[in-house]
């Protein structure tokens, strides 16, 4: 069995944007963290949280992927913030709120909202 | 013999105001979501998000100068429309002392109300519980 299953996974839903302050980031190196520590980690980026999608160099996503992390952006948020004209971060997907409800369906999945 | 108690998928502990962000409509899309793929949901109102579903609202949001044949339905025909269409697998929860705190105290109906001396047995009666809209 790979090591990643056999851990409990986590589904961290960030809502704030990066400017929001400085828990923001932390949040998702707290995601990263867990990651690299040899966790199954999905990030889902909603509401604000998107915008740290936008750009190819943004720090907490570039250590996300490096770990393994999933790195998914809501579609509806984007689409509210006109992001399909921007260019997104090549190490995330765009997902509906069925990817959450799925995710949080699964026995060993914990999910976090901030 | 014990009673079986029901396990709802998810519990949703909504402390936002409604309009300070855009999370009730995170909240209600995850909802949805749920429910589209066969599981239960339960939301908690807390704080100012008691305010959704007060009865005063009636059906629709006040005229849209716009679009003044749209039809806008206000919070509470949504969380209505939602029990309806459930089948029993959406439920909300208004907290007594939130509720009366603002003097938000006219649910409709549908509403189940709950004293936060019952949040903890609600979070164990569910499977997954979020907190949105922090503290």
């Amino acid at each position: 069995m790979d090591e990643r299953t056999a851990t409990p996974g986590y589904l961290m839903i960030e809502s704030k944007g990066n400017w929001a302050g400085p828990n923001a980031g932390t949040f998702l190196r707290d995601a990263a963290a867990l990651a690299e520590a040899g966790h199954r980690v999905r990030v889902f980026l909603v509401e604000d949280g998107v915008l740290t999608a936008v750009g190819t160099d943004v720090p907490e996503i570039e250590r996300l992927a490096a770990a393994g992390a999933e790195i998914l952006v809501d579609d509806f948020s984007a689409a509210q913030r006109a992001l399909s004209a921007t260019t997104l971060s090549p190490h995330v997907r765009i997902a509906g709120m069925d990817a959450v409800a799925a995710a949080l369906s699964e026995d060993d999945c914990r999910g976090v909202w901030h | 013999m014990a009673m079986e108690r029901r396990m709802w998928d998810l519990l949703l502990i909504l402390t936002a105001a409604p309009h300070s962000s855009d999370v009730v409509t995170s909240a209600l899309r995850l909802s949805q979501a749920m429910l589209d793929r066969g599981g239960s949901v339960r939301v908690w109102a807390c704080g100012y998000a008691n305010m959704m579903t007060q009865d005063t609202f009636g059906d629709t949001k006040l005229p849209n100068t716009r679009d003044p044949e749209g039809h806008y339905p206000s919070p509470s025909a949504v969380v209505q429309r939602m029990i309806a269409d459930g089948g029993g697998r959406f439920g909300w929860i208004a907290c007594t002392a939130c509720s009366e705190e603002r003097g938000a105290v006219h649910h409709v109906p549908q509403v189940r109300h709950r004293s936060p001396l019952r949040l903890a047995a609600t979070i164990a009666g569910a499977r997954r519980t979020l907190y949105l809209g922090g503290a």
